[in-house]
C-alpha cells in the first residue's frame, strides 16, 4: 500500500499541489480585476456623496471648495434631468482626474447659460449612463454656484469623432452639449462620442 | 482547499472594498475637520475663479456688495535706468464706467526683488502723498476714509511679486489716478543687462493651495499664503476683449544711462524704438504704441565692448548714512575648461494629478533628457511622487548603461495621478548616504509645478537636510509656483529653471546642465577696511553659477578704502579689489539695501528664526526705508469727503463726465486709442470664468477636442469574472478527480 502510493503517486502528487495553486491564483487575479471594476463605480458613487457636501459649501459662497483635501477639482454646477430622475454634481475640469468623480465642465467652454456652447462630459458607464435614455424635448436643469437655475431643452443628438467634434464653444446662443463615449455598452474605449445638444429655454428665478 | 481559496479571493475583494470605503470616510472626516476651523470664505457673491493671466480691475459696487468688472484704462510705466539701478514709475488710471460709487481693486505684478516705496494719488491738480503704515493700521485708515466718503488709495503686498492697489469712492463716470514707484536692479547675465517689467500675473492654482494647506499644516496661522480671494481677480477671456483698442493698454518708456558705451539695445518680446541721445545714453519706447498687459516686457542692453570687465560700484547718501551697491562679474575664463567633477544627481519628478496633460509630458521629457546626459562616472537616482512615493534604486547608483536604461523605462511609464505630497519625496532626496564624500558634487533636480501650500514646511526641510546637496528646482507648465521654486533654489543654493512649453525642454535643460556641470564659485566674501562697514545683504553672499555676477548691497560707516572680493572656484581663488572712493553717486541704493534686508530677514524664518523677531525686523526695516512689505502698506487719503453721505447706495441716472482737472500728462499723451467701456450687464459677468492659457483655447475647424469618457470597468469586471469562473471550475474538477 505504502510502496504503491510512492511509486504511482509521485507525479500526480506534484500535480495535485500545483493545480489548485494555479487555480487559486487565477481566482485571486480575477477577483482583483472585478474589485477594480467595482472600485471604479464605487468611486463614482461615493465621490458624488462627498461632492454634494462640497456643493453646499460652494453655494454658501466658498471659493472653489475641494470635496476632499487633495482633490484637484471642485463643484461648479448641479445637473438634473427631471424626466429620468437623474442628477449629478458637475466638476470643474482642472486636473486630469475629475471625470472619475463626476461629470466635468470643460474649462475651454463658457459656463452653462452664457452665450456659446457649454460642454459637460462624463463616463458612459457611470454618471452619463442615463444619456442613452434621454429623448428629444426632455428638460435639463443646471443650477449654478451663484444660485441661478438655467433650463435647457434637448434639441437633437449626434455621434462625432473625438478629434473632430465640430463643437465651437464660443459664440451663438446659449447651448449645452452633454458628451459621453459611444457606443453605449461597448467594452473597450473608442474614438466616437455621443453628443446630446440642448438649447437654453429660460433662466428660472430662485 | 477550494472553499478556503474561495474565501481568500472573496475576502480580498471585500477587504479592498472595505479599505476603500474606510479611506473615503477618513478623508471625509479630515476634510470636515480642516474646514470646520476655517469656516467658509465668502467673497461677496460673484463668479468664483481660480486663475489669473493679467491684472484685472474689479469694481466693488457699494450698493449691492457685488463685484463688477471694469476696464483698467491705462498703465503708464517710466523707467529711469542709471547703471544697473532702475527707478520705475507706474501710473494707473482707474475709470469707473458704472453709475454707482465704487471701490476699485487692481491686482498687479511687480519684479520680485523690487522695493515699492512711493504712492501718490492725483485729485484734480493736487497730489496726495502716501504714507507708510503697519499693514493692519493702513487698512483701518483706508477703511475709515472709505466709510467717510473720502477718496483714498492703498497699496498692499500680497506676495513678494504681487501687489494690490485699492481705490475708494470713485464717483460715477470718474477717474482716479494712482502713481506707484519702485526701485529695481537690472540683472547682469553673461555680459548682458536685463530689466524685466512684469505685466502678466502667473496664474495661481488657489484651490489646490487651500486644499493642501489645510491638509498639511492644519491652520492658516503660520502660512505664507494670504487670503486666496485677494489674489484671484477674474480673467477676461480673449473673446471678451474689445475689438479695437486695448482694455489694459500699457505704455512703457525708458531712459537709459548705462555708464558705458552702448552696444545693442532691444526689447526681448516687444518691438522698441531706440534713440541714442548722448554717448552711453538712450531713450527707448514701444515701437507700435501701447501693448496689452498679457506678457512681460523685457529690455536688454550690452556694452559696445563685450570683453570689458563688468564691475559697477554705486553709493548713495541717505539719512546721514552711506549705502553701497556692487555688481561684479567674475571673469569667464575662471569658470571654463575646468575638468568635470563627478557628480551625484538625484532626480525628483512630480506625477501628481495637477501635472496631468502637457505638464507631465514636459516633465517626462526633461527627465529623459537629463538621464541621457549622465556620464558613466556619475551616480544618480530617480524618485517620483504624487501622494505616494517611489525610488527607482534604494540609493544612488552608478550611471552605467544598465541603470540608466532601467531609469529611462521608469520615466517613460510615468502617469499623472493622485495628490501632491512633496515633503516625503524631498526628505528622501535630501537623505545623503555619503555626506562626507567631498569628491562628488551632490545635486537634486526637482521637476514639479509646485502646486503646494505647505511651503514653510518644505523650506524648513531644505534648510535642515541640505548638507552638501544643492537644490535645482525645475518649474513645469505654464503656471508653476515660481515664488516657491525661486525661494527653494536660494535656500538650496542652486538655480531655478522654468520650462514653459514642450519645445523649451531641450534648451532649458541644456542651460541647467551648463550650470550643473560648471564649477560653482563658493565661499564668496567681501572684505572691507576695519570699521568701514556696518551691514551687508545678502548675508552670507550666495554661491555663483556660471555667468552670474556678485550683487551685494551694504551700509557703510566710512566710504573710503579698498573692498576686496574673494571666492573659490575649483581650488582656485578669485580676488578682485575695488576702491570705494571710485564709486559712482546714484539714487535708490538705500531702497535696494532695505529691500534686500527685508528679504534676508524673511528667509531666516525658514532657518528656524523666531517668528516674532522676524516680524519685528521686517516691520522696522520697512518703516525705516518707507517700503511696502508683508507687514506694511502705503496709504493716501484725501481730507475732503467726495461722496455725499446720502449718496451711499443709490446708482445715478447719468454718468458724469471725467471731472475737470483729471488730467495727467503722462497718461493723457496716449489717449489716442479709443476708450472702451465695459457695459454693466450680467452677460459680462458671465464672460468671466477660469481662464486657460490662450494658446490652449485656440481651436481649429475641427472643433473642441473631446475627452475620453470610457472606463475599463466592464472590461475589468468581465475579464475578472471569467478568470474567477475558470479558476473555480478548474478547482472543482480537480477536487472531483481527487474523490476518485
Amino acid at each position: 500500500m505504502v510502496t504503491r502510493s510512492k511509486q504511482n503517486g509521485a507525479r500526480p502528487g506534484l500535480r495535485r499541489a500545483l493545480v489548485p495553486l494555479a487555480a487559486i491564483a487565477l481566482v485571486l487575479s480575477g477577483a482583483t480585476l472585478v474589485g477594480q471594476g467595482v472600485w471604479i463605480s464605487a468611486k463614482a458613487e461615493i465621490a458624488q456623496v462627498l461632492l454634494a457636501r462640497a456643493w453646499t459649501r460652494a453655494q454658501e459662497g466658498e471659493t472653489a471648495p475641494t470635496p476632499w483635501p487633495w482633490a484637484d477639482t471642485w463643484p461648479v454646477a448641479r445637473l438634473s434631468v427631471p424626466s429620468l430622475g437623474q442628477h449629478a454634481i458637475v466638476l470643474a475640469e482642472a486636473g486630469g482626474e475629475a471625470l472619475a468623480f463626476g461629470p466635468s465642465h470643460l474649462a475651454a467652454t463658457p459656463p452653462p447659460g452664457a452665450a456659446g456652447t457649454s460642454v459637460i462630459a462624463a463616463h458612459r458607464d457611470t454618471h452619463f449612463a442615463f444619456l442613452r435614455d434621454v429623448e428629444i424635448g426632455d428638460e435639463v436643469v443646471l443650477e449654478r454656484v451663484d444660485g441661478e437655475r438655467v433650463l435647457f431643452r434637448i434639441t437633437h443628438t449626434e455621434v462625432v469623432h473625438a478629434d473632430r467634434s465640430g463643437i465651437q464653444p464660443e459664440g451663438g446662443p446659449a447651448r449645452l452639449a452633454l458628451v459621453t463615449c459611444w457606443p453605449f455598452g461597448a467594452v473597450t474605449p473608442g474614438p466616437e462620442r455621443y453628443v446630446v445638444w440642448a438649447k437654453m429655454v429660460e433662466t428660472l428665478e430662485v | 482547499m477550494t472553499s478556503h481559496a474561495r474565501n481568500a479571493a472573496g475576502g480580498q475583494a471585500w477587504f479592498g472594498l472595505v479599505i476603500a470605503i474606510a479611506t473615503f470616510a477618513a478623508s471625509l472626516l479630515l476634510w470636515s475637520d480642516a474646514w470646520a476651523d476655517e469656516g467658509p470664505q465668502t467673497p461677496d457673491g460673484m463668479v468664483r475663479l481660480s486663475e489669473i493671466n493679467e491684472g484685472a480691475l474689479l469694481l466693488k459696487t457699494m450698493d449691492h456688495g457685488v463685484y463688477v468688472p471694469a476696464p483698467m484704462i491705462a498703465t503708464d510705466i517710466e523707467l529711469d535706468i542709471s547703471g544697473p539701478v532702475v527707478r520705475a514709475i507706474v501710473t494707473q488710471r482707474f475709470e469707473n464706467p458704472s453709475e454707482a460709487w465704487v471701490e476699485g481693486t487692481y491686482v498687479f505684478p511687480m519684479p520680485e526683488d523690487s522695493g515699492v516705496d512711493r504712492l501718490r494719488m492725483q485729485i484734480g491738480d493736487r497730489f496726495i502723498e502716501g504714507e507708510i503704515h503697519e499693514r493692519q493700521q493702513a487698512r483701518q485708515i483706508y477703511e475709515r476714509a472709505r466709510e467717510a466718503g473720502q477718496r483714498a488709495s492703498l497699496v498692499e503686498q500680497e506676495r513678494p511679486n504681487m501687489f494690490t492697489t485699492s481705490v475708494a469712492n470713485i464717483g460715477p463716470g470718474e477717474t482716479i489716478i494712482v502713481q506707484i514707484e519702485y526701485q529695481d536692479i537690472a540683472r547682469l547675465d553673461d555680459g548682458q543687462f536685463e530689466v524685466r517689467v512684469p505685466l502678466a500675473i502667473t496664474p495661481r492654482y488657489i484651490p489646490q493651495d487651500v486644499g493642501y494647506l489645510l491638509a498639511s499644516t492644519g491652520s492658516m496661522q503660520n502660512s505664507t499664503v494670504p487670503d486666496a480671494d485677494r489674489i484671484t481677480p477674474p480673467l477676461m477671456l480673449p473673446e471678451g476683449e474689445p475689438e479695437e483698442g486695448l482694455r489694459l493698454p500699457v505704455t512703457i518708456r525708458a531712459h537709459l544711462d548705462a555708464g558705458f558705451e552702448l552696444g545693442q539695445i532691444a526689447g526681448r518680446f516687444h518691438a522698441t524704438l531706440v534713440r541714442h541721445t548722448a554717448p552711453g545714453e538712450a531713450s527707448i519706447e514701444l515701437a507700435n504704441g501701447p501693448i496689452p498687459a498679457d506678457r512681460d516686457f523685457v529690455l536688454t542692453w550690452q556694452p559696445a565692448d563685450r570683453t570689458r570687465p563688468s564691475a559697477a560700484l554705486f553709493t548713495e547718501e541717505w539719512n546721514g548714512q552711506t549705502y553701497m551697491l556692487a555688481q561684479i562679474l567674475p571673469p569667464a575664463e575662471l569658470s571654463a575648461d575646468i575638468p568635470r567633477r563627478p557628480r551625484e544627481t538625484i532626480f525628483v519628478i512630480d506625477n501628481s494629478g495637477s501635472m496631468a496633460g502637457t505638464s507631465m509630458q514636459q516633465a517626462r521629457e526633461a527627465l529623459i533628457f537629463a538621464l541621457e546626459r549622465l556620464h558613466p562616472t556619475d551616480n544618480f537616482n530617480v524618485i517620483r511622487f504624487d501622494n505616494t512615493m517611489e525610488q527607482v534604486f534604494p540609493q544612488a547608483v552608478p550611471a552605467n548603461w544598465e541603470n540608466v536604461g532601467t531609469a529611462l523605462e521608469f520615466a517613460r511609464g510615468l502617469d499623472a495621478e493622485g495628490g501632491t505630497e512633496m515633503l516625503p519625496a524631498l526628505v528622501a532626496a535630501l537623505r545623503d548616504g555619503n555626506a562626507d564624500d567631498t569628491s562628488r558634487v551632490r545635486q537634486i533636480v526637482f521637476l514639479t509645478d509646485g502646486a503646494i501650500g505647505n511651503e514653510a514646511q518644505l523650506f524648513e526641510a531644505i534648510h535642515r537636510g541640505m548638507g552638501r546637496s544643492r537644490l535645482f528646482p525645475v518649474g513645469i507648465g505654464s503656471a508653476p509656483n515660481t515664488y516657491f521654486m525661486s525661494r527653494a533654489a536660494r535656500l538650496g543654493r542652486g538655480t531655478f529653471t522654468h520650462i514653459g512649453q514642450v519645445s523649451d525642454v531641450a534648451e532649458e535643460m541644456e542651460n541647467l546642465f551648463t550650470a550643473l556641470e560648471r564649477p560653482v564659485m563658493t565661499n564668496l566674501d567681501a572684505i572691507f577696511p576695519q570699521d568701514a562697514i556696518s551691514e551687508i545683504w545678502p548675508a552670507p553672499l550666495p554661491d555663483l553659477y556660471y555667468g552670474e555676477p556678485v550683487v551685494m548691497t551694504a551700509r557703510l560707516n566710512n566710504p573710503q578704502g579698498v573692498m576686496i572680493l574673494e571666492g573659490q572656484t575649483a581650488g582656485e581663488t578669485w580676488r578682485e579689489q575695488l576702491s570705494l572712493s571710485d564709486a559712482t553717486q546714484s539714487s535708490g541704493i538705500a531702497t535696494l539695501f532695505g529691500r534686500n534686508r527685508i528679504r534676508g530677514i524673511e528667509e531666516t524664518r525658514f532657518q528656524g528664526a523666531n517668528m516674532e523677531q522676524v516680524d519685528a525686523g521686517v516691520l522696522q526695516t520697512a518703516l525705516d526705508f518707507h517700503l511696502v512689505s508683508r507687514l506694511t502698506s502705503l496709504v493716501a487719503i484725501d481730507a475732503t469727503p467726495a461722496r455725499p453721505s446720502d449718496e451711499t447706495l443709490v446708482a445715478r441716472q447719468t454718468p458724469n463726465m471725467i471731472p475737470d482737472g483729471w488730467d495727467f500728462e503722462a497718461v493723457m499723451d496716449d489717449q489716442a486709442l479709443p476708450v472702451q467701456h465695459a457695459s454693466l450687464d450680467t452677460a459680462l459677468i458671465d464672460q468671466l470664468r477660469p481662464g486657460l492659457d490662450p494658446s490652449q483655447t485656440r481651436l481649429d475647424e475641427n472643433g473642441l477636442p473631446l475627452p475620453a469618457t470610457a472606463t475599463p470597468r466592464e472590461l475589468l469586471t468581465w475579464l475578472g469574472a471569467l478568470m474567477m469562473l475558470l479558476g473555480l471550475i478548474w478547482l472543482l474538477t480537480h477536487q472531483e478527480r481527487r474523490l476518485w
